[in-house]
């Protein structure tokens, strides 16, 4: 039996995964990070558009601060997110991009003089200060009130990865590639690492650790269509559920894209929208403007995704052999602004569509329908990053459900959220890894170590003639039908229906190869299994959830329900032979909000049930800046919610011209 | 896509062998499967993977030309699979081999991760400097064009492609190629890094490094992001020769 | 005898100011120095010899130039002697560096020739070129230079022609001429691109173009070898009978 002790384990090479291994061994800790795959193919390298963080260096980002960000951020979470997280993520982001710069992710700088942009449809030009001169320039991006998009091109997320990998290895973070965690090693309640399969030679190993980081990402392919890695399958988040004690938190809150390119689903970055590109119907007219007034094509994604929808089913959509869709106009933007900023998108339009979209006219707008992007859901955490259930066990990034997103994630927020997570939780998870001493013994390791060996064994022997293909294909398109952009109850029944059905089918399934070594087939026969898990979650949680909050659209609960509503969906898989997962809620306390909820300014306006709460609170918060007088708007915020960060984490951020007010 | 009889059949050749089981040996299998409209590599061999072979080995993340997984030899040119469309090939035969100086897994799958690992340690490739960052103070001003420099050569993806066509690191395993170099030269022009030349000699100044390169531009010719690395190995050359 | 400075290398890979040694860089800057003299050398030589072209008055003047003949009465062969011996350096030098880079076991080389069928890459195709015409110059041009050296005399309308043709040496200089072409010109135009002489805005563009320009090179001089060969295989032919006499200037004969 081969077990591995380290002090510091973190599953996920991503930018989550890695920043926390950094802040490990910066606490001298021996750290090892697992990954699938190289970890620099990890897909937060996908991340094209920009990270957000409110440097108001541009002139289009002026006075945009830490408190514009939260809103923002909350907002577009449509309230559903934890505002004290939100406020530990918009005070370190600013941090966090200076600290990739100091590692040299080569930021867009500011240049001198004048700057000529599209602004709805039309060329603007204006002038930088000088005193901003080289420093990082933002982009526009949906659902935010200033520019706050810092970006690389639109490759934000490859530098990114590269720069934090770069520095992993330089502190000699142990890096296994190649290997998969198909199970966590628990015992009393707290985590001692995890089983892992060796993807090269099929061998099960038991990584010990004194703490374990699950930093996996989400779970996008339980989609049929879905912009995310085919490696995004959610296995990290499934084996957290399936220790029956760990929960998972939100797992309908599931963002759609609105501009995957057709029908790749390739990603094609916000930043076009953002840097002015416009979309367009099947008459080459510019609808957007028709139900989003004030923000247009830059309402939050689930607004937009919606929308888009919505005019389709209006008969506008583009007819084609892989259903209808709309068009992404970036030619606007002119051939040079394309080729410097957004020359993924052409890459990706020229190589597998054959549109150049830097041609003029109707010959370069891209196909683009809504699709499967981002999972708000995941591992539920305390705002420290470990679970509230499982000592020993954190997550970070878009495997964890922190709550920084609520029910909508913003554009931009998400590689911020890996890094910022990355910095924060990981500070937490290596003090625990620091003052925690391994309490375990070997036959609990090699207990769990059998166990899976027996499982995998198990699934060879099956013998019911079943493709495991086909039940994930099915799976795939059951979400993809009905528990997509636009839900019902009798979708969602039949959706839990059939995927129950479906995970019992597992079990009848038969694997060609009988190899315990390298065989792709067994791979996915165990995976199947761990997706459908999560689907599940997904498509009861949505079923269950009888409102309308961000992403998750119930037609027939169209309104957000503040009265009922305001509570986060927890998840367990209490029984290994369950066929259903466990469901129950935790409340969200308006009291405790900094902001309480209201219109979120896009989208549509009636859909509203309050809650007299919100205006018991907004009351109060009205009083309390009374009370305070006149005083900066660190007290104020300090006055309405209390946040804890760690080190020098909670240090005000200078910004040009206004230094740290 | 509806079945149409106007489609045609296309063969798809694939190098097998696990070179971890003792049984097995290494042999070409084919596989005839129907071209849909825009068909990718990827397409392709997730249909055979699903629907016909459950064993076949390879690697594909990202499935679009980002993250460099999918490096493979397409009928000898060595490039990303899901950016290679099946009606490139006007006779419909293609013939898929794993990418050549890296370890092979198995079939199409090769190990790059640890190759370049290694190689990114070796080069000590992060940011060399003395200077204490102090993460809530402004950040230090770079020259917007010396930015887009960097990021030009930060573009590079380690998809292995530009050692796959190198004749250097076919013979020799350890030189680090242009993925290596190219690195350095990133660095190098990198404003936050304070190496000097000598320093960079210190990583790249022997037959393992740039004078290694026998600018055969297999490199450049195949890289799949266009990277400039020729003149930027020329680049380096240049630098290295002048360290007294 | 124990070389501290040597030795600190062999153990730890540095010198003794634990630094890395400087000599790879000034190999590869002689490598490319010396094959940039030696082909220059060769574009002229070829040149030169090409006189014959212009009938046996121009070649045997130009001969006795470079026996110095406008300072010395009669001229001095010993000249092209020194000159041969001043390139023979350069060619073992550059022969001794070059080396370096060829497949030096049979597993490289293995590995080197079934890649480059497998890619099929127009620059990599050039080098198994290079390595080939260079392996073969090593045995060819040393006997060339070897005879230069020895028999500095011996160059002249009908002495070269009698070597040529009645000597037999023609098919060795057949084989040289086009393997020293085709290296002088391959490596020229390797050194452009190795030094990133004419990068330039578009180097892409930029090493077409110097592609372009290296092949009219080595189609031109090819061809002029080959013209001036034929010549002297033509006199070699005609003069056969009086094998041994040295051409008198203005004779014609």
């Amino acid at each position: 039996m081969k077990i591995i002790y380290t002090d510091a384990l973190v599953v996920g090479g991503g930018l989550a995964g890695l920043r926390s291994a950094i802040a490990a061994r910066d606490k001298g800790l021996d750290t090892i990070v697992l990954s699938m795959v190289p970890v620099k193919r990890s897909h937060s390298a996908a991340a094209q558009g920009g990270m957000q963080a409110s440097l108001a260096n541009s002139v289009k980002g002026e006075g945009d601060n830490e408190d514009i960000h939260f809103a923002d951020t909350v907002k577009g979470s449509d309230w559903g997110c934890d505002q004290k997280v939100a406020r530990m993520f918009v005070t370190t982001a600013p941090k966090a991009i200076r600290e990739l710069a100091a590692w040299g992710v080569p930021w867009s700088r500011i240049g001198k003089g004048e700057r000529t942009v599209v602004i709805n449809g039309k060329h603007e030009t204006f002038n930088e200060r000088d005193e901003a001169y080289g420093l990082i320039n933002a982009r526009d991006f949906g659902g935010t009130k200033k520019w706050r998009t810092c970006y690389t091109s639109d490759a934000t997320g490859h530098t990114m990865l590269y720069a934090v990998a770069n520095e992993a290895l330089k502190r000699d973070v142990d890096i296994h590639d190649k290997k998969e965690a198909i199970s966590i090693i628990h015992d009393n309640g707290v985590c001692h690492g995890v089983i892992v399969r060796d993807l090269i030679n099929g061998e099960l190993i038991a990584y010990v650790a004194r703490g374990t980081m699950i930093a996996t990402g989400g779970y996008g392919r339980i989609y049929k269509q879905s912009t995310n890695a085919i490696i995004c399958k959610g296995i990290g988040t499934a084996i957290v559920l399936e220790t029956g004690i760990a929960e998972l938190g939100n797992m309908e809150a599931v963002q759609f894209h609105p501009t995957p390119i057709v029908p790749s689903g390739i990603l094609l970055t916000e930043g076009c929208r953002g840097d002015g590109g416009v979309l367009r119907d099947k008459d080459g007219y510019r609808f957007m403007p028709d139900y989003e007034p004030e923000k247009k094509e830059l309402a939050s994604r689930d607004v937009v995704s919606r929308r888009m929808i919505e005019h389709i089913r209006k008969g506008k959509g583009v007819k084609s052999p892989y259903g209808d869709h709309l068009w992404l106009d970036i030619s606007i933007l002119g051939r040079e602004h394309i080729e410097k900023n957004l020359r993924d998108v052409q890459d990706i339009a020229i190589s597998f569509n054959g549109i150049d979209p830097a041609d003029e006219g109707p010959k370069g707008w891209m196909p683009v329908l809504p699709m499967q992007h981002y999972s708000m859901g995941g591992i539920r955490v305390k705002p420290t990053g470990e679970s509230t259930t499982m000592k020993g066990l954190f997550s970070a990034g878009e495997a964890a459900c922190w709550d920084l997103h609520g029910f909508n994630r913003l554009g931009g927020n998400s590689v911020s959220e890996a890094v910022v997570s990355g910095m924060i939780v990981g500070e937490y998870f290596a003090q625990y890894c620091h003052e925690t001493h391994l309490n375990t013994n070997t036959s609990v390791i090699e207990g769990h170590l059998e166990a899976q060996i027996n499982y995998l064994k198990e699934i060879l022997s099956y013998d019911g003639g079943l493709n495991i293909f086909d039940i994930k294909d099915e799976m795939r398109s059951i979400m993809q039908e009905k528990v997509g952009i636009f839900r019902n109850g009798d979708d969602l029944l039949e959706a839990v229906h059939r995927l129950e059905a479906l995970l019992k089918k597992t079990k009848e399934i038969t694997v060609e190869s009988k190899s315990l070594g390298n065989n792709p087939g067994l791979n996915e026969a165990y995976r199947v299994p761990k997706m459908l898990k999560l689907a599940l979650c997904a498509a009861k949680g949505a079923l269950q959830r009888t409102e309308s909050r961000g992403a998750h659209y119930r037609e027939d609960y169209p309104k957000r329900d503040d009265m009922h509503w305001l509570k986060r969906t927890i998840t367990t898989w209490e029984n290994p032979e369950d066929t259903l997962p466990s469901i129950h809620y935790e409340e969200i306390d308006i009291m405790e909000m900094e902001m309480p909820p209201a219109f979120r300014g896009y989208g549509r306006k009636d859909s509203l049930i309050e809650n007299p709460m919100s205006a018991q609170r907004e009351a109060e918060i009205e009083e309390i800046r009374k009370t305070l007088g006149t005083v900066d708007r660190f007290t104020i915020q300090e006055a309405l919610l209390d946040y804890e960060l760690p080190g020098k984490l909670k240090h005000k951020n200078e910004r040009v011209g206004v230094g740290y007010a | 896509m509806p079945e149409n009889e106007n489609y045609r059949e296309i063969e798809i050749t694939v190098f097998r062998y696990n070179p971890q089981d003792k049984d097995s040996t290494p042999e070409y299998q084919t596989y005839t499967l129907t071209e849909t409209p825009g068909m990718t590599l990827y397409i392709a061999l997730i249909q055979i993977w699903s629907k016909m072979d459950h064993d076949l080995s390879f690697d594909f993340v990202c499935r679009a030309g980002i993250c460099g997984s999918c490096s493979m030899v397409v009928n000898g040119k060595p490039r990303l699979a899901c950016k290679t469309r099946t009606n490139e090939f006007e006779d419909g035969k293609i013939t898929l081999l794993p990418l050549p100086a890296f370890k092979h897994i198995k079939d199409l799958s090769v190990d790059t991760g640890n190759w370049m690992n290694a190689m990114s340690k070796k080069l000590e490739s992060w940011i060399h400097t003395q200077e204490e960052t102090d993460l809530s103070r402004i950040e230090k001003p770079v020259d917007p064009e010396v930015a887009d420099e960097v990021f030009e050569l930060d573009r590079c993806i380690e998809c292995g492609i530009c050692l796959a066509s190198c004749s250097t690191k076919i013979m020799r395993d350890d030189f680090v190629g242009a993925v290596g170099l190219n690195r350095t030269a990133r660095f190098s022009i990198d404003p936050h890094d304070q190496r000097t030349d000598e320093d960079f000699y210190e990583l790249i100044g022997d037959e393992n490094g740039v004078f290694g390169c026998m600018s055969l531009m297999g490199c450049e010719d195949h890289c799949p992001k266009n990277l400039p690395l020729q003149t930027k190995i020329a680049y380096m050359r240049r630098k290295m020769v002048k360290v007294k | 005898m124990l070389s501290r400075g040597y030795t600190t290398e062999l153990l730890t890979g540095k010198d003794s100011s634990k630094r890395k040694s400087r000599i790879p860089a000034r190999i590869d800057f002689l490598q490319s120095v010396s094959g940039l003299v030696l082909a220059l050398f060769i574009m002229f030589h070829l040149v030169f010899e090409s006189s014959i072209l212009l009938g046996k008055d121009a070649m045997y003047m130009l001969t006795k130039v470079f026996e110095g003949e406008p300072f010395i009465q009669g001229g001095e062969p010993l000249i092209i002697s020194v000159l041969a011996f001043i390139i023979f350096a350069f060619f073992v030098l550059h022969a001794g560096v070059a080396m370096r880079k060829f497949p030096s076991s049979y597993k490289e080389y293995r590995r080197y020739t079934e890649h480059k069928a497998l890619l099929n890459h127009n620059d990599t195709n050039l080098w198994y070129v290079q390595i080939m015409t260079g392996f073969i110059m090593f045995f060819l041009g040393s006997i060339h230079l070897y005879i230069m050296m020895t028999q500095p005399e011996n160059i002249g309308p009908y002495a070269s022609s009698d070597r040529v043709y009645s000597d037999l040496m023609w098919p060795m200089y057949l084989v040289l001429l086009i393997s020293v072409v085709l290296h002088a010109g391959i490596g020229l135009y390797r050194l452009i691109i190795k030094w990133g002489v004419f990068d330039g805005k578009d180097p892409k563009a930029n090493r077409q173009r110097s592609r372009r320009i290296a092949k009219v090179l080595v189609t031109a001089y090819l061809l002029l070898g080959l013209a001036s060969l034929g010549a002297y295989m033509r006199i070699g032919y005609e003069h056969r009978g009086e094998y041994g006499q040295r051409y008198v200037p203005g004779s014609g004969k």
